[in-house]
């Protein structure tokens, strides 16, 4: 067991969980000291369900940065999809449920159309994806034009429900899905085409397919995001999508993913994304002028990185003495 | 085919006697030519020179914040904090003039070193720490929002309702020979960025260093150097494009930068420079700008709704990277 706890806290992710902990410490000490008790199964529910969206596009972008691209169409895809929740799923019963996965098959869709302009046109993951953005952000105001929307209740009941933390299951789904994803064969193609195309194109590793397959999930991840999102807020948006692509690169860093490609593991993405969103309470409960926001979030992000970076040299420096 | 082969070199020899980056310039140009003849054939009032010239100014904008985004591309990097420096900067400008014309040295000056410092500090983070650019300037972005929101208490402070003064809008706005003055100041942003890139021992630099980090360190080139000035630039460029904006506008809003992100690595690449570095030219990216606006004033004068706009504005920049913004096969 110390063993595998150390090979947790030296891998890939282990940036995402050092600055997840201390933004969790921070919290915790911040809302104590000005509410008087400890935050109460409410608080953690309420940041449960505003995070899951963001948790579930910063999958996506993970597995597109691993194989050493990038996704700035999730805002497009996201703000597509809550159009599409928002003023297509009604009824009773198991209506709404057959929407939703319409829903997360439309959002694969986008994807793949990403991944196919990305493997087989060969133009670079940024524009093809800077042009999709557009595309699929002008797919969500023809759907819906104006903010509106709804979502029966059954469908939030069971997403996001505000008294029972369903949401814990979907994020544990969430977890486990790339725990096994990883030690598929995929998964190692996922990483392979990442370190270095050439060499996994050579051995015979299907490059152009499995990067059509990441961009399709990148786009499932982001259907998902929107479909939470809409539970969440109980309406639709089609700008909804737009900070998403942003943080989502954020969480990505900070969770200690490689831009180089090939380095990284989703869960530390998934923790860079919790603690983003932690950021905005800790500033929130520290009675900082919400205005300065974006100032923290973006010190935190550089900080985040150098202290990866620091800590990278620190241990190869000790292994050198060694 | 073969009467163009007796008479010399056929066009598509000589075409292909050009070096890429000629080429590339060639083809952004060909793109804005087809967009406006396009634009043309609807409405014959498209390509008027009264027409024109609102395009061109429109464009001179998009050029401007597009040629501190072309220099940090071809060295590989992006400038992802130029929104904010934009809007930090025109935000400067108007505090510190409060509209009077004796302030008016002082509020540029202010305005570009804001620009300026916020490049260095760019620069630095990533030649000197080792920050990716992304994350650099993604974080700087954010820095710079929370400070303008912050420090201007989100453009309600009691400078903050000034105009920008007026010899500045006399500046930009004026017609010179029935020209705009802000297009001959692209004029020579553009003339300028050429020699230097071109004709100057740093432009070589430039260009070694986009190609080959490694290569250009080995001969001597000192990397990081070029690399903090190149940021420098851009940031230096995001202001003047600030600048421009509120000499246009009178007053700066909040968010006046948000657009100009994405459209400046549009016109960027739209321009035949190529996102992985150390190719291509600004004289191309003039004509990406140009491109960029002609299709939103084509699809606007047809009345096209904005979610059809932002469709096919995505469509066609799809379009111009599929014939020639492809990258090379590894396979």
């Amino acid at each position: 067991m110390p063993d595998r706890l150390r090979r947790l806290l030296s891998g890939p992710a282990s940036l995402g969980y050092a600055v997840l902990t201390a933004t969790a410490v921070t919290y915790l000490l911040v809302y104590t000291t000005n509410l008087g008790h400890l935050p109460t199964s409410f608080d953690y529910l309420s940041i449960l369900n505003t995070t899951l969206p963001l948790v579930f596009v910063a999958i996506g972008q993970s597995l597109v940065v691993i194989t050493g691209g990038i996704d700035l169409s999730v805002g497009g895809i996201v703000a597509f999809c809550v159009a599409v929740t928002a003023t297509r799923v009604h009824g009773s019963g198991l209506t709404p449920f057959a929407w939703l996965l319409a829903i997360l098959a439309l959002g694969t869709a986008c994807g793949a159309v990403n991944g196919v302009i990305v493997a087989r046109a060969r133009i670079a993951p940024i524009l093809t994806t800077l042009a999709t953005l557009s595309i699929f952000s002008g797919l969500a105001l023809w759907v819906l034009p104006v903010p509106g929307g709804s979502i029966p209740s059954g469908v939030r009941m069971v997403l996001t429900n505000p008294t029972v933390p369903t949401g814990l299951i979907w994020l544990s789904l969430a977890v486990l899905g790339w725990l096994v994803l990883r030690r598929t064969r995929f998964g190692m193609r996922v990483y392979a085409v990442g370190s270095d195309e050439t060499s996994a194109v050579a051995i015979g590793v299907p490059a152009a397919r499995i990067k059509i397959a990441v961009y399709a999930l990148s786009g499932l991840c982001s259907a998902l995001a929107a479909v939470f999102y809409v539970s969440t807020t109980t309406a639709g948006d089609a700008n909804a999508g737009g900070p998403f692509i942003l943080t989502s690169i954020a969480s990505v860093v900070v969770g200690g993913v490689a831009f180089s490609g090939g380095r990284g593991s989703a869960l530390g993405a998934m923790a860079g994304a919790v603690a983003l969103t932690l950021v905005i309470d800790v500033i929130f409960f520290a009675g900082i002028d919400p205005l300065y926001q974006s100032l923290f979030q973006g010190l935190f992000l550089v900080v985040a990185v150098l202290l990866g970076t620091g800590a990278a040299l620190i241990a190869r420096a000790r292994r050198g003495a060694l | 085919m073969s009467t163009t082969e007796i008479g010399g070199p056929s066009w598509r020899a000589r075409l292909r006697a050009l070096t890429p980056n000629t080429r590339r310039v060639l083809y952004a140009w060909a793109a804005a030519v087809a967009v406006i003849a396009i634009g043309s054939l609807f409405n014959p009032d498209f390509a008027t020179w009264s027409s024109l010239r609102v395009m061109l100014v429109v464009a001179s904008f998009i050029g401007f914040v597009a040629a501190g985004q072309m220099l940090v591309v071809l060295v590989g990097g992006i400038d992802l904090s130029i929104p904010w420096v934009l809007n930090g900067a025109a935000i400067v400008l108007t505090t510190t003039s409060l509209g009077q014309t004796g302030r008016t040295g002082l509020a540029l000056a202010l305005a570009l070193g804001l620009g300026a410092v916020i490049g260095f500090a760019n620069g630095m983070g990533v030649a000197w720490l080792g920050v990716p650019a992304v994350v650099m300037t993604l974080g700087m972005n954010g820095v710079m929002q929370g400070l303008t929101l912050g420090l201007s208490k989100g453009l309600t402070c009691a400078s903050c309702a000034s105009y920008a003064p007026k010899p500045l809008r006399e500046v930009f706005v004026d017609k010179v020979f029935g020209v705009p003055a802000q297009l001959l100041l692209w004029a020579g942003v553009a003339l300028l960025l050429t020699v230097l890139l071109t004709l100057t021992t740093f432009g070589r630099r430039v260009y070694a260093v986009g190609v080959s980090p490694r290569g250009a360190y080995l001969s001597g080139v000192s990397v990081r150097g070029v690399t903090v000035a190149l940021y420098t630039l851009s940031g230096v460029f995001a202001a003047i494009a600030g600048i421009a904006l509120v000499a246009y506008g009178g007053q700066p809003s909040l968010g006046l930068g948000d657009p100009y992100l994405f459209e400046s690595i549009a016109a960027v690449v739209v321009g035949g420079v190529s996102i992985l570095g150390g190719r291509g030219h600004y004289v191309g990216v003039v004509a990406g700008s140009l491109t960029l606006v002609a299709v939103v004033t084509f699809l606007q004068a047809q009345r096209v709704p904005e979610y059809g706009r932002s469709i096919i504005y995505g469509l066609v920049i799809l379009a111009i990277l599929l014939t020639y913004g492809r990258e090379k096969s590894n396979a």
